[in-house]
């Protein structure tokens, strides 16, 4: 992929991702999850990861945000009102996040492999799912099977959580 | 007759979902069966867990080998986490009442059933964190012990304080998870390996850049932070301590605390050689020290001054981390889960009849001399008073600390139990010293009463006679070098 695009969907990325958390309208900040979702999935493809990209689409910006949007509307929820910002809050959090992002930026800079093309991969054998579900069940099988665990806590955890009062 | 490890968290699953059958499709029972079920279940895995089969020694370690370990150390912390799970259920078998009170539903136990449920889930998660080798192993075994602290948090969604516990225990664990991914990725990306020893193996070579990697493990650091509650990752334990249904509490300050201490051990290994890593564990620990002490000074919420006083006990197991010493962070685990929920039993049991608050134990020794018993060897463990499980603990902390010629820690760990000895004694002031408003004695069951009297005699004797856990861990594993041995 040309550089340009990478740069396009970058972009697109991080400023839908701010506008997630600038937006105060919760409806207008899950639209903007959604193509924050989509530059993220054009980036994997662009990395030949066609499969997690198509999922990211199909997962992220599909299923979980249409859940996300039906809540927001049944809930009703009216635009977010204004906080007062606090200094101190604002100071120390962006302190924090330029310390992280400089520390990101010098361990990329110090990197030599960051400094090399990206090496052209071996055609594969066999298609993206294939080698995805070959690895899952085989070499992967034990944390396969504990998040298969997860699922059920999170099952139950929904259940108790949401079951409605009687009363 | 032998059995293999990995065959323990089957069954303790099994154990899990069959409660969760019987919940679904039995309404009309007590549901405090289910848990004297899962408790008599949990004590045969626990039974069964000291006739394992040896595990295959070292053979490839490839497929199913290369994600789950059975060494001596996976071994003890599966026990913990049984033992853990056990009292956590008779406590929780005490607080049904609160829990009954805050969920209505169409039955009169309704929710109950979960309620003893997900700790055992809990208790598999644990289990599988001990035997975790790889990163890939030690992410999906976190989050399932995380996804079901999530739900037990908040069970009790009906009172503000519990709910906004659950809203806060969720948003910062989802974060902390967030930099666990992202470290892990930077391991992974630099090494080209999940698995620790062959992660360990690849920073041996020369070729791989190891700041990146170092980079990539500070990140896996906050997240584990954030689960042992050191300094600066604290900010969540006194309001979700505070929050939580009771014995929720209790097992997270234990269960997690020591699984996140296990895989803190783990993945630190292969980055131990490394001299920036111990100055930045010296650093939190002594951090974690100093606040977690001096913060617990004033409190009189005793929930909330047992949360921080989790967060300086999280420092005395740092000490015993950057020591890399795995006895004695194994042994103060030991101790920690004594006292800890000795203490929490007995908060449970009284506040059901008052309240919550240092004042609301005033005079307990002259209502129920038991209870106040309990508390006060509870108390004087954390504090650290001769002949305890806690001043052992701290006496191997300390001990091996001086041997790795980490002075400053041992002088400020010193300073700071001096501290400890305050606020623990505060406490026991009240229980003993003060005048009580009513002399109603607090009602106990036998169940309980025999489990309160287990503890206070597991941390009595384990103050005298500490071999039977240090012996545990023999032979010397291979993983950590156990370079402290005690001196006994």
């Amino acid at each position: 992929m040309p550089a340009f695009l990478f740069w396009i969907f970058a972009l697109v990325m991080l400023g839908f991702g701010a506008a997630v958390v600038i937006n105060r309208n919760p409806i207008a900040s899950a639209l903007s999850l959604v193509l924050c979702f989509m530059g993220l999935s054009a980036l994997f493809m662009s990395l030949d990861a066609f499969f997690i990209g198509i999922i990211q689409v199909l997962v992220y910006a599909g299923a979980v945000m249409v859940l996300f949007l039906f809540i927001i509307m049944l809930l009703d929820l009216r635009a977010e009102t204004r906080r007062k910002m606090k200094v101190v809050a604002v100071v120390g959090g962006s302190a924090v996040a330029l310390a992280f992002f400089i520390q990101v930026y010098s361990v990329i800079g110090q990197l030599s492999a960051a400094k090399q093309p990206f090496p052209p991969l071996s055609s594969p054998k066999m298609d993206d799912v294939h080698s995805v579900g070959l690895l899952l069940f085989s070499n992967y099988n034990l944390p396969f099977q504990i998040i298969g665990v997860l699922v059920l806590v999170a099952t139950i955890g929904v259940i108790v959580l949401s079951k409605r009062e009687l009363r | 007759m032998t059995i293999g490890a990995p065959t323990l968290e089957v069954e303790v699953l099994v154990i899990g979902l069959f409660v969760l059958m019987v919940e679904a499709f039995f309404e009309r029972i007590d549901k405090r069966t289910l848990a004297f079920t899962a408790i008599l279940g949990l004590a045969a895995v626990l039974i069964a867990s000291f006739f394992l089969a040896p595990a295959p020694a070292d053979v490839a370690m490839t497929g199913f080998w290369s994600f789950y370990t059975a060494d001596p150390l996976a071994i003890f912390f599966k026990r913990f986490a049984l033992v853990t799970t056990i009292l956590v259920l008779v406590m929780m078998i005490d607080y049904a009442p609160t829990v009954r009170e805050s969920i209505h539903g169409t039955t009169y136990q309704s929710g109950l059933g979960e309620f003893f449920a997900l700790p055992i889930f809990t208790c598999v998660g644990l289990m599988w964190m001990a035997s975790a080798i790889d990163f890939v192993m030690i992410f999906v075994s976190l989050e399932l012990v995380t996804m079901s602290f999530y739900v037990l948090v908040s069970f009790t969604r009906r009172n503000p304080a519990t709910l906004e516990a659950g809203v806060k225990y969720l948003i910062l664990s989802a974060l902390s998870t967030g930099f666990l991914v992202y470290g892990i990725t930077w391991i992974f990306g630099v090494t080209g390996e999940t698995n620790l020893a062959r992660v360990a193996a690849a920073l041996a070579n020369p070729v791989i850049e190891t700041g990146p990697a170092l980079f990539g493990m500070v990140l896996v650091l906050v997240a584990l932070g954030f689960k042992i509650a050191a300094v600066p990752f604290q900010m969540w334990v006194p309001d979700v301590y505070q929050g939580a249904p009771t014995p929720v509490t209790a097992f997270l300050s234990v269960g997690s605390k020591a699984a996140g201490f296990v895989v803190l051990l783990r993945v630190l290994q292969p980055f131990f050689m490394l001299p920036q890593m111990e100055r930045l564990l010296t650093t939190i620990a002594l951090l974690t020290l100093i606040y977690g002490n001096l913060a617990a000074l004033p409190q009189s919420n005793l929930k909330r001054l047992l949360g921080y006083s989790s967060i300086a006990h999280a420092g005395y197991l740092l000490i015993g981390v950057v020591s890399f010493s795995g006895e004695a962070v194994s042994f103060y685990l030991v101790a920690y889960l004594l006292m800890t929920l000795l203490s929490f039993a007995v908060l449970i049991v009284v506040a059901k009849q008052t309240g919550e608050n240092i004042e609301d134990f005033n005079g307990l020794a002259k209502r129920s001399p038991f209870l106040a018993f309990a508390m006060l060897i509870a108390m004087i463990s954390l504090a650290g008073v001769p002949f305890t499980a806690g001043f052992l603990g701290k006496f191997f902390i300390f001990d091996a600390a001086l041997r790795h010629h980490q002075t400053a820690l041992v002088i400020v760990g010193v300073i700071t139990v001096a501290c400890g000895f305050y606020y623990y004694l505060k406490v026991v002031r009240a229980m003993y010293w003060e005048d009580s408003a009513s002399d109603i004695a607090v009602p106990l069951s036998g169940l309980s009463r025999l489990t309160m009297a287990a503890m206070i005699a597991g941390i009595i004797f384990l103050g005298v006679y500490p071999q039977p856990v240090l012996n545990a861990l023999n032979p010397p594993r291979e993983t950590i070098p156990a370079t402290a041995s005690t001196s006994h």
